[in-house]
């Protein structure tokens, strides 16, 4: 699903070059529930924005699904996290504005769908949330657990078959987290690759594979309990 | 698509409605004045007579001093009316479609008593061929016919207001009507007219009102009636009788000419050029040969008759709505950096750069045309205003064209405002803003 060869982002100051991410080399396979893990500033972040095509980078190569996409278009880039990539944020990003239907639509209408076809998967994907009844409220009259929850839906009704989570619990008491940990777990096993930034282990543990980043570069890689065997190649460069 | 960009759009501006009432106050503003200015332009630069602008020309030549140009500053001006004297002698040409000379008087009309009291009213003393040169538009009867000029006989054709005055705006064809110590018969009433500019004399003011009362020119030397507009003359005459004004080198007629093809016209400026030098052998019009033919918009410019400040207006008037745009660029630039956690949203659902650009832009643009709507209404009342200063001028307002205007203006004013703007929200790069929110 993702293939990282040598990947490079470097953030240049007058004075300083910082290496976020130093020579990433990383496959995901797809189905795959990988954890990124580390500490503060150690690119976790960046790594994910490379991933979703939100952040360009230096070096390297970069396969998503099959395409090389290191050197596409602004236009070429959307279109692609339109189609394959889902988001969910830990401070939900929902738009305060809008609705819950309104916030779950916005990648749909990227898309040029009917607005017929449109209405039905929007109701479809909040009805597995759990808040179809709740889509004319606005973020606001939600709970914290309920904005997550509309963003997933809001990542998952586009189907892609990458879900980019970054800290997706860390705003979260812990009962609605586990709350949302089911419900990536469900999405997992219905086939979506996701690759999960945490810091916390417990819910890396969740994930079938755990990797690690310090420094802009990743570390060592700990196969979570429940990880199939042979489905990721991970390399060091110290 | 565009449907949803509206919907963000309003959504947008009911987020902070003083900031948009503000921004749409300010193109509002811009718009109203630029409009104002532009239809006020619009409206003095119109063809006045389009049906027949181009076969209508002004006479004009050159009896002036053999030592002193009409004009210091432009020596190959000749004067802007012809004399009397020249007016007769060049209406025996059979040249014209039609032809007249004409001036404007002033009169005093004796209504029946129970009307009123008796008013000077401005008249236009003419020949019969007035009425065909520009198509006046009749409402009962006509114009008099040349037989009526040799007498003369004493008739008068009235204009719309000048009927309702003295005879309630019935058919008065026929009915008497005292003009200073006589009485005329009513010939003919005009619908309303009001040519814009009043081509047809422009020396007061070329946006004055036409006249009240039409008479035969002959009652001019019966009544021994000056020009009620400008006289001007550089040889004092001998006597003051008013045949001694008649025979003078005194300027006070307007002449106009209908031509209706080059060769018509090529004939009958040799036919002046012909008469001048009739005149030059008895010792008038020692000046160079100076005749001129205007068309009516030759005529317009040539008498300046839509003033430069009118044209400094609309310019100004113009940048002012630029400096209204400009304004607005900073309300804009902050409204929508302020945005940029939704905007990085949006791209991280898939919008580009070029979607998350014109949807901006639409939002400028629903500021502009409700900003084009406000100033529209602004307009209305500021050409009232202006009508309420210029003698009923611009009582037509903004018409269809104009309204044109004032739309395309708003969009290029919402385009102006926001085209930085959308361009920088387009740029940010969402990475930065969406660990932030």
């Amino acid at each position: 699903m993702l293939k990282m060869r040598r990947v490079c982002k470097i953030y240049r100051t007058d004075a300083i070059e910082t290496h976020a991410l130093n020579n990433i080399d990383l496959e995901v396979g797809a189905g795959e529930f990988v954890a990124v893990m580390g500490p503060s500033g150690c690119g976790k972040t960046t790594f994910l924005n490379v991933a979703g095509l939100l952040d360009s980078f230096e070096r390297g190569t970069y396969e998503l699904d099959g395409l090389d996409v290191s050197r596409l278009s602004d236009s070429e880039m959307s279109r692609i996290r339109n189609g394959k990539i889902g988001f969910v944020f830990q401070s939900f990003n929902l738009i305060p504005d809008l609705n819950v239907f309104d916030n779950v639509d916005v990648p749909l209408r990227y898309r040029g769908m009917g607005g017929k076809e449109r209405r039905e998967v929007i109701e479809q994907a909040l009805h597995r949330v759990g808040l179809h009844a709740r889509m004319k409220h606005h973020p606001s009259q939600l709970s914290g657990g309920q904005q997550q929850r509309v963003a997933v839906a809001r990542a998952l009704v586009g189907k892609p078959k990458l879900i980019l989570a970054d800290e997706p619990t860390g705003n979260l008491d812990s009962s609605m987290a586990e709350e949302i940990m089911a419900l990536l777990a469900e999405i997992h096993r219905a086939g979506t690759t996701i690759i999960m930034v945490t810091h916390d282990p417990g819910l890396a543990a969740q994930a079938q594979r755990v990797v690690h980043l310090l420094d802009g570069q990743i570390v060592d890689a700990l196969p979570s309990p429940d990880s199939f065997p042979g489905s990721a190649t991970i390399t060091t460069h110290a | 698509m565009l449907a949803y960009q509206l919907r963000m759009a309003a959504k947008s501006l009911r987020r902070n409605p003083v900031l948009s009432i503000l921004m749409i106050g300010a193109v509002g503003l811009g718009i109203g004045v630029s409009t104002t200015f532009v239809t006020a332009h619009y409206i003095l630069s119109m063809d006045p007579i389009p049906e027949k602008s181009s076969v209508l020309y002004y006479v004009e030549m050159d009896n002036w001093d053999p030592n002193r140009p009409w004009n210091d500053s432009d020596p190959t001006e000749a004067p802007n009316q012809i004399t009397y004297r020249d007016m007769a002698g060049i209406m025996k040409s059979t040249i014209p479609t039609f032809q007249g000379g004409s001036f404007k008087a002033s009169l005093y009309i004796h209504p029946e008593a129970k009307i009123g009291r008796p008013y000077k009213a401005l008249g236009r003393m003419c020949f019969s061929d007035f009425f065909k040169l520009f198509d006046l538009p009749f409402e009962y009867g006509g114009g008099w016919d040349r037989q009526a000029e040799k007498g003369p006989d004493p008739v008068v054709v009235l204009d719309h207001e000048t009927n309702q005055k003295l005879f309630g705006g019935e058919n008065s064809v026929g009915r008497q009507v005292q003009i200073e110590d006589r009485h005329f018969k009513v010939v003919g009433v005009l619908k309303p007219w009001r040519p814009l500019p009043k081509f047809y004399d422009t020396h007061n003011s070329p946006f004055a009102e036409p006249e009240d009362i039409y008479l035969p020119f002959e009652f001019g030397r019966i009544f021994e009636v000056y020009s009620a507009g400008n006289t001007s003359n550089w040889k004092r005459y001998e006597g003051d009788s008013y045949q001694a004004f008649l025979d003078s080198e005194s300027i006070w007629i307007q002449m106009w000419v209908q031509l209706d093809s080059a060769e018509q016209k090529e004939a009958y400026m040799d036919f002046l050029n012909a008469y001048v030098h009739t005149q030059k052998a008895v010792g008038r019009m020692q000046r160079p040969m100076n005749n001129k033919l205007f068309s009516v918009k030759e005529w317009l410019k040539e008498a300046e008759a839509v003033p430069e400040m009118a044209t400094s207006l609309v310019v100004i008037s113009l940048l002012f709505l630029v400096v209204c745009s400009l304004n607005l660029i900073g309300i804009l630039l902050g409204k929508f950096l302020a945005r940029a956690p939704e905007v990085s949203v949006r791209r991280a659902m898939g919008a580009s750069r070029a979607s998350v650009f014109f949807q901006h832009l639409v939002e400028c643009e629903v500021v502009g045309l409700l900003g084009g709507l406000l100033g529209i209404f602004f307009s209305t009342l500021g050409l009232k205003w202006i009508n309420s200063i210029f003698e009923n001028l611009f009582e037509s307002g903004l018409d269809a064209n104009m309204l044109a205007v004032a739309v395309a203006l708003a969009l290029l004013s919402g385009l102006i405002a926001g085209l930085y703007p959308a361009w920088r929200i387009c740029s940010i790069a969402p990475a930065a803003y969406l660990k932030e929110q």
